[in-house]
């Protein structure tokens, strides 16, 4: 099963760039000049590797936060970095410097996690539930931060800052696709690298403790680092749900193997399950299904299909 | 160089002060909520505290070997999150003393057939055992159980009680149990803890002294052919 959906997913990614709303004649995608080869390696190449890269990180990231929380409902957005992403690109609209909103998500996402640890970082010993209920409250506290920014947009303002929470994959030239790839790579070395302690995570606080571990110090660096490749990603298509959420479960469900055997294909499966996602969401309809549509849409009956032959 | 707590106090506990050389085995005994675990989470740096030193550091704010190797606790419980982390996994997360091979002390608690099972599928009792492996492989200079025995059949609590008499890889155990005859065998120095405060801190002989056992359980126990009894 496992070797099959891995041989499924390495045909759907080189697959994916060849199908859309306009047909590319093979001949003439590799024929510099042409209208195909431009829309071939401008747009839907980049398309497919951001799908496949902020997928990865998503999922990656949601693996590492259910861990590090050891609650499986935690996202890479539980502490607040989508909300922080979402509230900056709001200000930035609306102060009518739209063109570097992708600066202020990133800003945004960043300043979320470091007012977060600051905040927890005066409490007197480590304790994760508080640290998800601040970033709840911040959470919270973003979104009504962001109604006002609805309050004081105009129509326009207030349609761009709709789309954003969207998500969104458009996207033109590598630019972008090299920054992600750096952030991903980053995240994927950090995680391999704290890939035994991560481990012993799997156990309680507690065991990992004893074995030397200093768990606070681990977990910030380990959610720290999610957030930045994750205030990346967000920063370039918008929060997109579900992807953090979903995958590792269907993959533990897939392996039956403990998250820390997970790592490479939570990144990989997350990365497949956007590219499908962004397939489907841009050849079901003329105009574009948002993406954030779809991946619920595709993932939530897979998820209750899992859960249902399980029980 | 001792494990050393020196005035400590906290919601539980008062006035602690006590020392165990390296090397020396200790009973702690006590009535339920009389802070036996609180006072290992505490003597582990579990519970952060400047009044516990061992061997020169601080468990709590020391990290690393340098600490797994000074000090490990053993919990009434295993407690794992993931659902499909195996046995093995596990012990090899705690394996600091090399020179024991993991089958070894899988034989030596017969639960070979237990390596390769997820935590998450053990039985209380094997759970316990899995810990008991755990804590040879880890093989820390001070090693504190919590309830080694409490969820064990009369064989494995036989074997297990066997063990920890005999047992060279621990240097030193710490062992919080509530069963008074496992306590009297294995003839270790006992710690009594009541309301939180150390009433007791000396020999085996002394502390089941029949007269100190009525001053203490009020009757309730008693020694019956060599062993300790509840009198029920």
């Amino acid at each position: 099963m496992t070797r099959l959906l891995f041989v499924l997913c390495i045909i759907l990614l080189f697959a994916a760039p060849f199908f859309g709303q306009i047909d590319l004649p093979w001949q003439r995608l590799w024929q510099s000049g042409t209208m195909e080869h431009q829309v071939f390696f401008e747009l839907r190449l980049p398309r497919v590797l951001l799908a496949f890269l902020v997928g990865g990180v998503l999922s990656l990231g949601g693996l590492v936060f259910q861990v590090v929380f050891r609650n499986p409902m935690s996202t890479p957005f539980t502490l607040g970095v989508a909300s922080g992403a979402t509230l900056f690109t709001a200000i930035a609209i609306v102060a009518g410097i739209g063109t570097l909103s992708p600066l202020f998500a990133f800003g945004g996402a960043v300043l979320t996690v470091l007012i977060l640890f600051a905040i927890t970082a005066r409490f007197r010993s480590y304790d994760p539930t508080a640290l998800l209920l601040v970033g709840i409250a911040l959470s919270f506290f973003y979104a009504a931060a962001l109604m006002v920014m609805f309050y004081l947009s105009t129509l326009q303002e207030s349609y761009e800052i709709m789309r954003f929470t969207m998500g969104s994959l458009d996207v033109v030239g590598f630019g972008n696709i090299l920054l992600l790839g750096a952030a991903s790579a980053l995240l994927l070395w950090l995680v391999y690298h704290y890939q035994r302690p991560l481990q012993a995570l799997l156990t309680s606080y507690a065991f990992a403790y004893l074995q030397g571990i200093d768990v606070k110090k681990l977990s910030y660096t380990l959610l720290f680092g999610v957030s930045l490749a994750v205030g990346v990603a967000v920063s370039m298509t918008g929060p997109i749900g579900f992807v953090g959420l979903i995958i590792p479960h269907i993959l533990k469900t897939l392996y039956r193997t403990s998250a820390d055997k997970l790592l490479w294909q939570s990144f990989f499966y997350g990365g497949a399950f956007l590219v499908l996602s962004d397939l489907i969401a841009r050849n079901l309809t003329a105009n574009n299904l948002p993406i954030g549509v779809v991946t619920s849409f595709v993932g939530a009956p897979f998820f209750i299909y899992l859960l249902m032959r399980n029980k | 160089m001792p494990l050393k707590i020196t005035d400590y106090s906290d919601a539980i506990l008062r006035d602690i002060t006590c020392e165990v050389a390296k090397g020396e085995h200790r009973i702690i005994l006590g009535d339920n909520g009389a802070g036996k675990t609180t006072l290992a989470r505490v003597l582990c740096g579990l519970t952060p505290s400047d009044h516990v030193d061992i061997d020169g550091i601080n468990p709590s704010r020391s990290f690393g070997t340098t600490r797994a190797r000074k000090i490990n606790y053993i919990p009434a419980k295993l407690e794992v999150f993931d659902t499909f982390l195996s046995v093995e996994a596990l012990l090899a997360l705690s394996h600091f003393n090399t020179a024991l091979p993991i089958q070894s002390v899988l034989e030596m608690l017969q639960i070979t057939h237990l390596r390769q099972q997820p935590c998450s599928r053990l039985s209380a009792g094997e759970s316990q055992l899995v810990l008991t492996a755990s804590a040879l492989l880890h093989g820390a200079d001070y090693t504190l159980f919590d309830e080694p025995t409490a969820n064990l059949d009369p064989v494995r609590m036989r074997e297990l009680f066997t063990l920890l008499r005999h047992d060279t890889h621990l240097a030193t155990k710490l062992i919080i149990t509530h069963n008074l005859d496992l306590a009297y065998q294995l003839g270790f120095d006992v710690i009594y803890l009541k309301e939180g405060r150390i009433v007791f801190d000396g020999s085996s002989d002394a502390f089941f002294d029949q007269a100190h056992l009525d001053a203490l359980y009020g009757g309730s126990v008693k020694k019956h052919n060599g062993h300790v009894v509840v009198v029920l």
